[in-house]
């Protein structure tokens, strides 16, 4: 359900305020730190930010605004027509619409000059132009001044209307200025409406609640109501007006039978039947009030007369719509506020008349049906003329009997009180109820301190319980050890056997020594395949032992091992091509005895390439002699080099794969090799 | 009194509080020494603002003082001719203010025809190429410098066509086009948002005048039609030439006072 709370509604700041709560938010929230030096993009992106964020803001508060204020349309006729009466609806609207036309030219102000910003060129221009932007949305802030000030002019009063429910219970209560409404409703509620003795002095509606059958009543007092037409009444009767036509209640319609009011008798008549087309449908009750002044039955005989036309009226109001009048003395009824007569009388009939209406519509509207559906009472049919009263054991019966003369029997502390003289000379022992093993040590004395110690320190109130679970607790460790006793009795090791376990031992130590050695190492050690034999540790002489170790005859594995292994070199002979050399000789002018050698092994087609120990020009050998013996000296400094296949100055070399320096930090245009 | 107003109706049953008088004021003998304190306090833009609402509050009542005082107080009569005094020997005739107008028109025609105008701003900052315009760089590999970006503001006529990239010397962005001016009219002393017919002149030269760059001191072409002008023939006025006030690349707007 809707609840009609209009306290919610935040603060609407003047205009000034509203310029300077913005802007600062802005100031503080977005950086404020900026430098010629930087890059465009950022200065850019910096001025840009803080358009956007004012304007985000601006957009922020004044959506609030359009958001909470009440839509006239949306809420309940009651209201809207109030809010109308009060503060004119035209008004009201051009002031929310003002302000949704100023946030949405915020928003087109910021658009365009974030997209001027996009082509600002120097720090002195993007600043020129955010100077420029919250300029003109603080303007059309300014412009709208005077609206923000109407609407929080308008909430301050919104929050102190009084929170009338439009579909609850209410009795409304209306009649002539001064007949006694206010008296009235300060009698049935705790409404403390001003009572003064002159006329208009409830100039708003006024809200008390009242209770019958349970059931919480809205009770609301009218401004007085004066006959003349509807476009001349002021506000205030406007305001009873409003509320008479929307509020579904019970109306009570005031009637001063003295005329102490200063109307008469006819002049209220004239306006019932100038307003009854506001109480149709409604349950009305016609309240002759001050009858303390003038008994209804007095009344000269034309003013019963009205006083009975109106009645007939308002037993028409409400005919076919629930709510009749059991009696027709219900419509019209007399009391004095003054004296409290017949004030409650008038409550109770108008409660009565409510409920029963709304009770009625409810029964005759649809959803009723949804509920009354659910419910089913069963009542067997009669058969015969048998009385069938409930069946209630005897016993049932004499129990409950029993329990209720106990509870009268049972003696309470207040009774022995009396009997044993009163208030101030009884009293009450407290041991008497203890609850101990044996009723006679309960007058007992019993010491707090004895021998200068404090009794209860040394009380212990479960101490056999405890005592209980440490023997129990004892009884089980002992279990425990007994299980515990027996010892694994293994055999002693055969010395023979202890050696061959120290063996074992020594093994794997060496093992795991040598593993240690090579992992230490691993990294600095060049790779070596096994064949090369780097550390010679494959010699026949470690396989004797360790052939020998195993208990296996080595020699055969020796001397096979041996058989395979080869011996020097054998020589080339030099005597090969001298048989079948003649034919060539002929023509051919050799210049050494190698060169000719070679020609006739290999193919003509293929080129000679130099022999190393040719001299060039420009390399400082004097002759072949000499390149040919520096050339032994270089093989030989380099032979135990290659032989250990260690790092020679000719190897090839990547110092480090990935330099830190290549690989951390940015690149900028075109470098790679540098950061 | 509505229901709502919890402090009025305590104040209508009890009163005020007994030293509620007192109390305010010593409050109100208290506020010259709290806002001395703040002045002195206040640093930065909050002191700034301070001191600029207390002058501008100083101010107001030194002009009410002084109103006050004047009429009591004694003094010399002002012997300043007011404006639009005329001489006894004048007073019979009826100055036409139509005469007035005829003749600006003929003053203006001429000096169109001169090519020279008394404007407002007549002297302009000159603005160097390299602060027009922004070099862009095209090609494959952006060796090519040939192309202009305009970084004023700029105004394009409604039926302008760009050309194919390829031919394109000047680029004048569309974020910066402007179509519409704040006019004012200086005898008017008012303001109005008109549209831009053209670029009369640019004072910084010929190429720019072409190019219909807005920089201070342009003399632009605006539509006034709106304003209901009328030449001394009854014909209506629809364009008249203003001359820019500010620099539009900076303030986002072009603002422009109409010559008269």
């Amino acid at each position: 359900m809707v609840q009609y709370n209009f306290k919610k509604i935040t603060v609407v700041p003047n205009g000034k305020d509203f310029i300077d709560i913005i802007l600062s938010r802005t100031q503080r929230q977005t950086p404020t730190v900026v430098h010629k030096g930087y890059a465009i993009s950022r200065l850019r992106q910096f001025y840009m930010r803080k358009v956007k964020y004012t304007q985000q803001n601006f957009h922020e508060k004044l959506s609030t605004i359009i958001d909470e204020f009440p839509r006239l349309d949306d809420i309940h006729p009651f209201y809207s027509d109030l809010l109308h009466v009060l503060y004119n609806k035209d008004h009201y609207k051009l002031a929310l619409g003002q302000i949704n036309t100023a946030r949405n030219l915020i928003s087109k102000i910021s658009k365009d000059y974030v997209k001027l910003l996009k082509y600002g060129d120097s720090l002195y221009r993007c600043k020129c132009l955010k100077v420029a932007a919250l300029g003109r949305m603080c303007t059309v802030i300014k412009r709208i001044g005077p609206s923000l000030a109407y609407l929080e002019q308008i909430r301050q009063h919104m929050a102190r209307l009084p929170s009338i429910d439009p579909n609850t219970r209410t009795i409304l209560i209306c009649g002539y200025p001064n007949v006694g409404k206010s008296s009235f409703i300060n009698k049935i509620t705790r409404a403390d409406v001003d009572v003064q003795p002159y006329a208009f002095t409830t100039k708003s509606l006024f809200v008390g609640h009242t209770d019958y059958k349970y059931l919480r009543y809205q009770v609301i007092d009218t401004p007085g109501i004066l006959d003349r037409p509807f476009e001349d009444r002021n506000i205030i009767e406007m305001c009873s007006i409003t509320a008479l036509a929307h509020l579904r209640a019970a109306v009570l319609f005031f009637l001063d039978v003295s005329g102490s009011c200063g109307y008469s008798i006819a002049q209220q008549a004239a306006l019932f039947h100038s307003i009854k087309s506001l109480f149709m449908n409604k349950p009305l009750t016609i309240v002759c009030n001050k009858i303390d002044l003038q008994p209804l039955e007095s009344i000269p005989e034309e003013d019963m007369k009205l006083v009975m036309e109106m009645k007939a009226e308002a037993m028409k109001t409400v005919i076919g719509q629930g709510g009749e009048p059991t009696n027709d003395e219900d419509v019209l009824l007399s009391m004095s506020t003054l004296t409290e007569d017949g004030v409650i009388a008038v409550k109770n009939a108008a409660c009565e008349r409510l409920l029963n209406q709304r009770v009625e519509l409810k029964m005759k509207s649809k959803k009723i049906n949804d509920c009354l559906n659910r419910f089913h009472v069963a009542i067997p049919k009669t058969r015969d003329q048998k009385e069938r009263p409930p069946c209630i054991p005897q016993a049932v019966l004499e129990a409950k009997a029993k329990q209720a003369a106990e509870k009268v029997n049972r003696k309470t502390e207040k009774d022995l009180e009396e009997e044993n003289g009163g208030a101030g000379v009884y009293s009450a022992s407290l041991k008497k109820n203890y609850i101990l093993a044996n009723d006679e040590w309960k007058e007992d004395i019993m010491p707090e301190i004895l021998d200068g110690h404090n009794v209860y320190d040394f009380v212990d109130v479960d101490i056999l319980q405890r005592l209980e679970e440490l023997e129990q607790e004892e009884g089980l460790r002992q279990a425990e050890e007994d299980d515990d006793d027996f010892e694994m009795d293994g055999k002693e090791l055969t010395p023979e056997e202890l050696r061959a376990l120290a063996e074992i031992r020594k093994k794997k130590t060496l093992l795991i020594q040598q593993h240690r050695i090579k992992k230490s190492t691993a990294e600095s050690r060049p790779t070596v395949p096994r064949k090369f034999d780097k550390d010679k540790e494959f010699t026949t002489k470690r396989m004797g032992r360790q052939l020998s170790a195993l208990g296996l005859d080595p020699s055969l594995a020796i001397n096979r091992a041996r058989s395979k292994s080869r011996g020097r070199k054998r020589e080339r002979s030099l005597d090969r091509g001298d048989t079948d050399g003649d034919v060539m000789d002929m023509d051919v002018d050799t210049p050494n005895k190698k060169q000719r050698l070679r020609s006739l092994s290999r193919s003509r087609s293929r080129s000679r390439s130099r022999p190393p120990t040719e001299v060039v020009p420009g390399e400082g050998f004097k002759d072949v002699a000499q390149k040919g013996k520096a050339l032994k000296l270089a093989k030989k400094s380099v032979k135990k080099r290659n032989k250990d296949a260690r790092r020679g100055e000719a190897d090839r070399v990547i110092p480090t794969l990935k330099p830190k320096h290549l690989f951390s930090g940015k690149r900028s245009t075109g470098k790679t090799d540098r950061r | 009194m509505p229901q709502g107003d919890y402090i009025e109706l305590h104040r209508k049953r009890y009163g005020y509080r007994l030293d509620h008088f007192e109390r305010k004021r010593k409050k109100e003998a208290r506020e010259v020494h709290k806002r001395s304190a703040t002045a002195q306090k206040a640093l930065g833009i909050k002191g700034k603002m301070f001191a600029k609402k207390r002058y501008a509050e100083k101010a107001q009542m030194k002009k009410t003082l002084a109103m006050h005082e004047e009429s009591s107080s004694r003094r010399k009569v002002d012997d300043d001719v007011r404006e639009g005094a005329v001489p006894a020997y004048l007073l019979d005739r009826d100055n036409t203010t139509r005469a007035k107008v005829l003749s600006n028109t003929i003053k203006q025609k001429r000096k169109e025809k001169a090519g020279k105008w008394e404007v407002p701003l007549p002297k302009v900052r000159p603005v160097a190429e390299d602060e027009m315009f922004k070099v862009l760089r095209s090609g494959k590999r952006k060796t090519k410098q040939w192309k202009r970006m305009v970084t004023k503001a700029t105004f394009v006529g409604p039926g302008f066509t760009r050309k194919p990239p390829k031919y394109e010397r000047f680029i004048r962005p569309t974020g910066l086009r402007f179509t519409k001016a704040h006019v004012t009219h200086p005898e008017l002393k008012c303001t109005f948002n008109l549209e831009i017919i053209g670029v009369k002149k640019n004072p910084n030269g010929q190429m720019y005048t072409y190019l219909g760059v807005l920089t201070k001191g342009t003399i632009i072409e605006v539509n006034v039609s709106e304003l209901g002008l009328v030449t001394p023939a009854g014909k209506v006025v629809w364009g008249k030439y203003a001359q820019v006030t500010n620099n539009p690349e900076n303030d986002g707007c072009v603002n422009a006072v109409l010559l008269v």
